[in-house]
C-alpha cells in the first residue's frame, strides 16, 4: 500500500549513494565521505523550496515542543495566560480568534494553540517512532534478502509481494483490534505493521546495487568477513536513501493516524493528536470550521514540507536525477 | 508472452493464499470470539453444535481451508452481529457503491490529472507548470477528510449547490450528489497522475528518439503524440495498481464523511461492532481485489513494454 509514491520519489535502481566518492580512495574513508556530505549539504541548501520547508517543518516541531511548556513558566508570554491544553472552561466556548486565544477554542473551550501544539506532539512522535521503526525493519530485513541473495532473496521478496495486496487501513485497523488499546505504542505498531514493505524493498535494491562495486569486491578479496563488509561497506552506503525514505515515510504516517483518529479508530478524543482533534471539530464544522481546520491545515503543511524535504533531498543526495526535474 | 501471462496468472494464486493466511491468522489473534464460554449459560450440547457448525472444535489449519474454500466459492460466511445478514449480504450491498465511488475518483484523476501533467511537462516553468505543480503538492498533502469537509462546507452547506450527503443507488445512476464525494477521492489519485506524468513526460522528451524524430521533421504534435505521450503514459498505468490501495483507503474516510454505505463504511461499523467475519470478509475482498489489479498492470506492462517481460 501507499507504494506508489514513495517508490515513484526514488529512482527505480536507487544508485550507490558515495560510491562515487568511494571509489577515489579507500571505502568509507572520511574524507571522500564529509566531501559527499558536503556536496549534498550545498545542493540542497541552493533548492529554495526545500529549504523553506525545512524551515517550516522545523518551526512546526519547536512550536509542538515548546508552546504547551508556556503556560508553566509566569512572567512569559503573559497575554498567552491559561495554556493548559486540557483546561475546560465553557464560558470560553467557541471564543473565536483573539489575543488570548490566538487559534480559537473548541467546544470545550480548550485553548486550541496549545491544543494544537499537544496534537502535533503526538502526531509527529507517532510519526517518526514509527518512521523508525519501519527504517529498523527495512535495513534488517532488505539487508538480509539483498546481502545474501538467491533463493532466500527470491523468497522474502515474493512474501513482500503477497504483503503488498494487503489494504494499508484494514491492515492496520486489525493490528490494533489484535492489540486491543489504541494508545501511542498501539497506533505505532499498527501503522509500522501496515508500512514496513516499501521502506524494506528500497533498502534491498540499494545493497544490490551496492554488492556489485569494485571495493566490495576488493575487500572480500583481501578477506573481509561478510559482516565487515555488509556494515562497514553497504550500510552506510544506504544512509542517504534512509534520509529520504525518512521523510517519505513520515507524510504517510502521519496521514494514516489521521484518518484512523478521525474515524474514531485511533486516538480517542480526550487525548489531543491532530487527527482526534479534527475529529472533535467535525462535530461542529458548520458553525465553527475553524475547530476542524486547524489541524487538518496543521497535518497537511507538515506533510507538504515532509514532501518537499524528501524532494529536496534526493535531488541533493543523488545528482542523478536533477537534469530530469 | 502467453507463458509470461500464464506464469504471472499461476503465480497470483499462491499469492491470494498467503494474503487469506495472513488475515485469517491475524484475525484469530483478536480476543474473544462469540461462541467463547461467558457467563451467559449456554447449554454444553449447544455450544458444542454451534462450534461443529462453524467448525470451530477443529485445528486452525482445517479451518483455514474452509476458510479459502468459503472464499473460492464466494461464501465468505455468515455476519456474527448482523443475525439475518450474511457478509456475502453486506458485501453485494456496499462493494458496488464503492466500486462506483472509487472509478468515479478515477476518472477525475485520469480527466484533469493526466492533462494536467502533460500541459505543465509542455511548457516547462511556466505559470501553468508552477500552479499546476502547486496544485499537485496541495493535493498531496491535504488529509481526504478535510478536502471532503472544505467540500461539503463551501459547496454544499454555503453555497448550497449540492446536496451534503446521499449518494444514488443504481450502479449506473447519477446525478450531482455524486460530484463532491468522487472529487473528494480523486484529488489525491489527480495530484499523482499529474506529477507522474509530467516527470514521465520531461524525462522522455530528452531521450535520443525524441531528438531524432525531431531531427527528421516530423511535426511538433507528431512527435508529442506519437513518441511522448504514448512512452510517458506507462509508469501511469503502472502506478493504477498502488494507487488502487490508496483509493480503497480514501473510501473508508469518504464514505464515512459522505455517509456513503459502501464496503469501507461497512468495514468500520463492523469493527466497533466486533462483527470480525465481516472486518475479515472485506479484508480479503479488497486484498483479492489488490492483487488481481497489479495482475493485470504486470500483464499490461509486459504488453507495452517487452523488456519486463524476461525479468520476471
Amino acid at each position: 500500500m501507499a507504494v506508489d509514491r514513495r517508490e515513484a520519489a526514488l529512482p527505480t535502481a536507487p544508485p550507490a549513494v558515495g560510491a562515487g566518492a568511494a571509489e577515489d580512495s579507500s571505502a568509507g574513508a572520511p574524507i571522500a565521505q564529509a566531501s559527499l556530505w558536503r556536496d549534498a549539504w550545498y545542493r540542497y541548501i541552493r533548492n529554495r523550496a526545500a529549504v523553506g520547508a525545512a524551515i517550516i517543518f522545523i518551526l512546526m516541531v519547536l512550536y509542538c515542543l515548546i508552546v504547551p511548556g508556556f503556560w508553566k513558566i509566569p512572567g512569559i508570554w503573559t497575554s498567552l495566560k491559561d495554556y493548559d491544553p486540557d483546561a475546560v472552561d465553557f464560558s470560553q466556548a467557541y471564543a473565536g480568534f483573539s489575543l488570548d486565544h490566538p487559534l480559537s477554542t473548541d467546544k470545550f473551550g480548550r485553548d486550541l494553540f496549545a491544543r494544537t501544539a499537544v496534537g502535533g506532539q503526538i502526531s509527529i512522535a507517532i510519526g517518526f517512532t514509527a518512521t523508525l521503526f519501519i527504517l529498523a525493519i527495512g535495513v534488517f530485513y532488505g539487508s538480509i534478502a539483498g546481502f545474501i541473495g538467491g533463493k532466500l532473496d527470491n523468497a522474502m521478496m515474493r512474501f513482500l509481494d503477497a504483503l503488498y495486496g494487503l489494504p494499508y487501513l484494514p491492515f492496520a485497523i486489525i493490528t490494533l483490534a489484535i492489540i486491543g488499546t489504541q494508545n501511542f505504542l498501539a497506533m505505532t505498531i499498527a501503522l509500522t505493521v501496515a508500512s514496513w514493505f516499501t521502506t524494506s524493498r528500497i533498502v534491498r535494491g540499494q545493497i544490490i546495487t551496492l554488492k556489485e562495486n569494485d571495493y566490495v569486491r576488493a575487500a572480500r578479496a583481501v578477506g573481509a568477513r561478510w559482516y565487515r563488509i555488509l556494515v562497514r561497506h553497504l550500510l552506510p552506503n544506504t544512509l542517504g536513501v534512509l534520509i529520504i525514505a525518512i521523510f517519505l515515510e513520515l507524510p504517510n504516517v502521519v496521514l494514516g493516524e489521521a484518518f484512523l483518529s478521525f474515524i474514531g479508530l485511533g486516538i480517542n478524543p480526550p487525548t489531543a493528536s491532530w487527527g482526534s482533534m479534527a475529529q472533535d471539530g467535525r462535530d461542529a464544522y458548520r458553525l465553527h470550521p475553524e475547530v476542524l481546520f486547524i489541524p487538518s491545515l496543521a497535518i497537511a503543511l507538515l506533510v507538504m514540507c515532509a514532501n518537499f524535504i524528501a524532494d529536496g533531498l534526493r535531488d541533493a543526495l543523488d545528482p542523478r536525477t536533477r537534469e530530469t526535474s | 508472452m502467453t507463458t509470461f501471462i500464464i506464469r504471472r496468472v499461476v503465480w497470483t494464486i499462491p499469492v491470494i493464499l498467503l494474503v487469506i493466511l495472513m488475515t485469517f491468522l491475524m484475525m484469530r489473534q483478536i480476543k474473544g470470539n462469540p461462541f467463547r464460554h461467558t457467563e451467559r449459560n449456554v447449554p454444553e450440547a449447544i455450544q458444542k453444535n454451534l462450534e461443529r457448525k462453524f467448525h470451530l472444535d477443529r485445528p486452525w489449519y482445517v479451518q483455514y481451508a474452509y476458510y479459502v474454500k468459503g472464499v473460492f466459492t464466494f461464501d465468505l460466511g455468515p455476519s456474527m452481529a448482523q443475525r439475518t445478514r450474511t457478509v456475502n449480504d453486506i458485501v453485494r450491498d456496499g462493494f458496488p457503491r464503492s466500486l462506483k465511488l472509487g472509478l468515479l475518483a478515477y476518472l477525475w484523476a485520469i480527466f484533469l490529472g493526466v492533462p494536467a501533467g502533460i500541459l505543465a511537462a509542455l511548457r516547462p516553468n511556466s505559470i501553468f507548470d508552477y500552479g499546476a505543480m502547486l496544485f499537485s503538492s496541495i493535493g498531496f498533502a491535504l488529509p481526504s477528510f478535510f478536502v471532503a469537509t472544505l467540500l461539503i462546507y463551501y459547496v454544499a452547506v454555503k453555497a448550497g449547490l449540492v446536496p451534503t450527503n446521499g449518494w444514488p443507488e443504481g450502479f449506473w445512476q447519477l446525478d450531482k450528489r455524486i460530484i463532491l464525494p468522487s472529487f473528494a477521492l480523486g484529488l489525491f489519485p489527480m495530484a499523482y497522475f499529474a506529477r507522474l506524468v509530467r516527470g514521465a513526460m520531461l524525462e522522455t522528451m530528452q531521450q535520443d528518439y525524441v531528438r531524432t524524430a525531431k531531427a527528421k521533421g516530423l511535426r511538433y504534435r507528431r512527435v508529442i503524440g506519437l513518441h511522448v505521450l504514448r512512452n510517458s503514459l506507462i509508469p501511469a498505468v503502472t502506478a493504477t495498481a498502488p494507487l488502487l490501495g490508496l483509493i480503497i483507503t480514501g473510501t473508508f474516510v469518504i464514505e464515512f464523511i459522505f455517509s456513503i454505505p459502501g464496503i469501507g463504511r461497512y468495514f468500520i461499523n463492523s469493527v466497533s461492532n466486533r462483527d470480525y467475519s465481516v472486518v475479515m470478509g472485506i479484508t480479503v475482498l479488497t486484498s483479492i481485489i489488490i492483487v488481481t489489479a497489479n495482475l493485470f498492470v504486470d500483464i499490461m506492462y509486459g504488453v507495452l513494454d517487452p523488456r519486463t517481460r524476461e525479468a520476471r
